[in-house]
């Protein structure tokens, strides 16, 4: 029996003939022995695979799988909404890093003309143009101030810190 | 919305409810569903745990996708087909990472399943359902990822060959080749296990 022969038989198990198709396959299964012979075997494995899957149950409790499901959809929830904020402050760093250095700078003037000793200084870091330091020596204060927030997941867990 | 009205809605209720955000809803539509999911996903990958991965994995897609869930087919078989193609994806990813073997290679190029000899006795016969079970999970974890796919698509999924096609993104005339050497397989190796414990 050539292979169509045998993919045409199959596809009559299946119901997937023509019905002019099916009609001619089943013409032949009438006179020929080697064609029933495929077809009961063809149908017999198709038998033995009904309701198999039938009992099989997961084997985790409905809390504890349920538990992970919500686990995962919260920690996809939480980083779409992170990624979103991650996003909203990559657009305002553009605004306040020149909003940040003016600020510095004024403070730094005004201090220079009003408060502070002739042994204070202000400066802005070279590798940082976002942090300012203050220094006045005849206090022994240095202030550093920077004009943004740590980008950091520490800094996501305590967003305010006051030091003495 | 108690516990005890989302356990006698219906499933369109409560897909409607998860969709406005009732997480309650699609709790319950889990404990529904998931043994039929998860046996989708044991049947294609034939390993407990990842069978677990994958079937959890459906679930939480099947949460973020609800709003495209129009109702066309009912929700355990959209969920059914989320965890298929889950699947699907896993075991071409793994395929990737072994070297074909020279069955398998004779599976594709044809021609194998032509000289086995037909089975005249059905091998199956007269077994306990438990037993059928544990021999037909045997065989079938003999089988290549393709050909029972195709099996389980076509026998528990009841897919018309086009719709397997479209789903393992092949020709109608490969699914009827891989559906044919499966199933002559499938009836060798029973055969060949019956014989073993003769």
């Amino acid at each position: 029996m050539d292979k169509e022969t045998q993919l045409k038989l199959q596809a009559y198990l299946d119901g997937e003939l023509p019905e002019s198709e099916a009609r001619q396959v089943a013409n032949r299964l009438a006179q020929d022995q080697e064609h029933v012979a495929l077809l009961a075997e063809l149908r017999n494995t198709r038998q033995a695979l009904v309701g198999l899957e039938i009992g099989m149950t997961l084997p985790e409790s409905r809390e504890f799988f349920w538990s992970k499901i919500q686990q995962e959809i919260s920690r996809g929830e939480t980083a779409t909404s992170t990624s979103a904020s991650a996003t909203g402050w990559t657009f305002w760093r553009k605004f306040l890093f020149p909003a940040g250095a003016l600020a510095g700078l004024v403070l730094a003037g005004l201090i220079a003309l009003f408060g502070g000793s002739e042994f204070s200084t202000a400066e802005t870091a070279v590798a940082d143009p976002g942090a300012f330091t203050y220094h006045d020596f005849s206090a022994r204060t240095t202030l550093v101030w920077f004009s943004y927030p740590a980008e950091n997941d520490i800094a996501d867990e305590s967003p305010t810190a006051t030091v003495p | 919305m108690s516990g005890k009205d989302h356990s006698s809605a219906e499933d369109p209720e409560l897909v409607r409810r998860a969709q406005r955000g009732d997480m309650v809803a699609f709790e319950e539509l889990v404990a529904r569903h998931r043994d039929k999911i998860y046996a989708r996903a044991f049947s294609m990958v034939r390993n407990e745990e990842e069978a677990i991965d994958l079937s959890q994995e459906a679930w939480v897609k099947g949460w973020r996708r609800l709003q495209q869930f129009q109702g066309e087919a009912s929700f355990g078989t959209w969920m059914t087909r989320i965890v298929i193609n889950l699947c699907l994806d896993q075991l071409r990813k793994q395929k990737r990472h072994r070297t074909e073997s020279i069955e398998e290679m004779d599976e594709e190029s044809g021609g194998v399943e032509r000289q086995m000899p037909v089975l005249t006795i059905n091998p199956t016969a007269g077994l306990e359902r438990a037993e059928l079970r544990r021999r037909i999970d045997q065989a079938l974890g003999q089988l290549s990822y393709e050909h029972r796919t195709v099996l389980i698509l076509h026998e528990f999924e009841e897919m018309e060959y086009k719709q397997i096609a479209k789903t393992m993104q092949c020709s109608i005339g490969t699914v009827m080749s891989r559906l044919f050497y499966a199933r002559r397989k499938l009836a060798t190796l029973l055969a060949d296990l019956k014989k073993n414990d003769q």
